[in-house]
């Protein structure tokens, strides 16, 4: 496009002067005509210098001037026409541009080479091609040493992912300090992978608890069920059912891990329904205060401006019954333990023991029980259960000192 | 007249358990082991009842479940499934299931589900007074007397003590009590229906009658009525 605006202008602008040129010559000879004489105007015809222009006359009989001839339908200048010559010289073949001048001895014609436009324009073309190849050439050079260096990262992540197929998951693609769009790809794969590490570690998790917490009560069992034969009749029925309430507690187990982890990866889906906290906290209270007033502890509630979340109603009940139930098995008899509902947020207290601020993150950790004598029966996963159904819900948890006893804050969005 | 039940398991074994306990209780059951000839009994069968297991060979049980319910069949169907995460359940009832109990379960459990939603499609006058041995109570007034005198109840320990009495002599799982006073379903993994029961029975030990509800060990409660 350039190139041809370029040319086009380059074009004009010889056509432009070359236009001026013949114009000023056609005023010169129609001046010159009725100032001298026949003769005279002959004679300057004769010596004008060919460089300028090329003037041509008919003399009557012969042709005066730089021409031999006078070529047929010329136009009265200003218009012009093309038309060629031969010389002798070795450039046989000449264009020339002119027209006609009606003068009083005549017409006169008045042309001039145009020909060096002609070889303009061929070097010009010339030129551009030379241009155009040299910037293809070098496009293609610049361009290979770039795919090569592209390739090589391709390779490079080929062969990495390879690795990782191999079961190396803690690959990571290499990112440059070029923040081009290979490190943007290589940045997102990194965090795809991170996402599978953690949940493959997940998993692992689960199979590791599942190996560590289930095997000793499956231990129990299988005992219980080799002595089962020599028990007297009179104490069967009750051996039985009690192995078959430590059966319920694996099982129980077994479903809280998978539950968690389908909860914690996103993978169990949500039934979701707009949800009154205010309701929600006063069902807590009704199912929790029957187990608070069997051991002596008082269980406050109050209800302050309703708010509506959209939530797994079952999930968050269960959550938030969690730790109630926790703060009354934790607490001594006698102790006062209170739901607070306040707008988006909620409050469980107790005056217990309370968790010494180390333990305060770890107690959301998979089958930490900070009751080492594991004197209360439980799972070791219900405040893990507890964080993973509130962080699908948006909400956040953290625990304080109620000095004394406990204090879970719960935060809805 | 008997009830006729549907069971369509794959598994032997639990086949076996569920059948044994439903013909021990007098019901005519028909069974089937994959989902195709599930369907084809159900389609020309007029059954009180199907249990359905969830994953079965050439047709799923929810894929069965939604065929049956889009011919216009409204026989009750109870799930059963080794998946007992809550959205599987949700799943389960939004297919058209009345039920859902996860495996493994005890058949008492069972009994009493599948007699609530077989019986749901007898239409019955409802009844207005539940009477167990000398233990009566009356749903309008929410009046209970035992021996003719009257007990005290809480609204929770009243839903519970009826549930019992309209399963009499039925050994009543901790998940049923739970879910007939509570409309939370998840195992709270808690005392609380003991809780209950306790006070319950404290009510019933002041007019000398405590025995009358009896734990059972890994199962649950029972109301007698021998009394």
């Amino acid at each position: 496009m350039l190139v041809l605006s370029l040319y086009r202008q380059l074009v004009i602008e010889q056509q432009n002067q070359v236009d001026k040129h013949l114009a000023a010559e056609m005023q010169r000879y129609q001046q010159l005509a009725l100032t001298v004489n026949r003769r005279s105007f002959a004679a300057q015809i004769r010596a004008a210098d060919p460089k300028t222009a090329l003037i041509a006359w008919r003399n009557s009989v012969d042709m005066v001037g730089a021409l031999t001839f006078l070529p047929e339908n010329m136009p009265q200048l200003p218009e012009t026409r093309d038309f060629p010559i031969f010389t002798g010289g070795p450039d046989k073949l000449h264009i020339l541009t002119g027209g006609l001048v009606i003068t009083r001895y005549g017409p006169v014609l008045i042309a001039t080479r145009t020909d060096q436009l002609a070889a303009l324009i061929e070097k010009f073309i010339n030129a551009a091609f030379w241009a155009v190849a040299f910037t293809l050439g070098l496009t293609l050079a610049l361009g290979y040493i770039f795919s090569k260096a592209i390739l090589r990262r391709l390779v490079e992540y080929n062969r990495l992912s390879e690795q990782i197929e191999a079961g190396h998951y803690e690959t990571r693609l290499p990112v440059s300090e070029s923040q081009d769009e290979f490190d943007m790809l290589a940045r997102q794969f990194n965090l795809v992978l991170d996402t599978l590490e953690q949940n493959l570690r997940a998993v692992r998790g689960v199979t590791d608890n599942i190996a560590h917490d289930l095997r000793t009560p499956l231990s129990h069992l299988r005992i219980g069920i080799e002595l089962l034969s020599q028990k007297p009749t009179a104490e069967l029925a009750d051996a039985t059912a009690e192995l078959l309430e430590e059966l319920d507690h694996c099982l129980g187990t077994f479903d809280a891990m998978l539950s968690l982890t389908r909860i914690e990866e996103g993978q169990q889906m949500l039934d979701l329904q707009p949800v009154s906290l205010q309701q929600i906290c006063q069902d807590l209270f009704e199912m929790a205060e029957v187990i608070a007033e069997s051991r002596d502890q008082v269980l406050k509630i109050s209800l302050e401006d309703d708010i509506q979340v959209n939530g797994d109603k079952y999930l968050l009940f269960q959550a938030l019954f969690n730790l109630v139930d926790n703060a009354i098995k934790y607490s001594p008899d006698g102790a006062t333990i209170s739901i607070i509902q306040q707008g988006k947020h909620i409050q469980i207290s107790d005056n217990g023991p309370g968790i010494i601020d180390e333990d305060k993150e770890r107690v959301f950790d998979r089958l930490v029980r900070l009751d080492p004598s594991r004197h209360y029966k439980g799972t070791g996963l219900g405040l893990s259960m507890v964080k993973a159904i509130l962080s699908r819900h948006k909400a956040t948890i953290s625990l304080h000192d109620n000095n004394p006893g406990l204090l879970v804050s719960i935060h809805f969005k | 007249m008997t009830m006729r039940i549907l069971l369509v398991e794959d598994d032997a074994t639990t086949l076996k358990y569920v059948a044994d306990g439903f013909t021990a209780q007098k019901y005519q059951v028909d069974s089937a082991t994959d989902g195709q000839e599930g369907l084809t009994l159900a389609k020309h069968n007029q059954y009180d009842l199907l249990i359905l297991d969830r994953m079965l060979p050439k047709l799923d049980g929810l894929t069965l479940l939604s065929a049956l319910r889009t011919s216009g069949n409204k026989t009750p169907v109870l799930i059963l499934s080794a998946l007992s995460h809550v959205d599987e359940r949700v799943k389960g009832l939004r297919a058209g299931g009345d039920d859902y109990m996860t495996k493994p379960f005890a058949f008492a459990e069972l009994l009493v589900r599948a007699e609530k939603l077989a019986q749901r499609n007898v239409v019955e006058p409802a009844a207005t007074d539940i009477e167990v041995g000398s233990l009566k109570m009356e749903l309008l007034t929410r009046k209970v007397t035992l021996d003719d005198s009257e007990l005290m109840l809480q609204p929770k320990e009243f839903q519970l003590l009826k549930y019992l009495m309209e399963h009499p002599n039925q050994v009543i799982s901790r998940t049923l009590l739970f879910e007939a006073v509570w409309d939370y379903h998840f195992d709270p993994r808690t005392n609380v229906i003991d809780v209950h029961i306790a006070k319950l029975r404290r009510k019933f030990e002041e007019l000398g009658h405590g025995e009358l509800i009896e734990t059972v060990r890994g199962a649950g409660y029972r109301l007698c009525k021998r009394h």
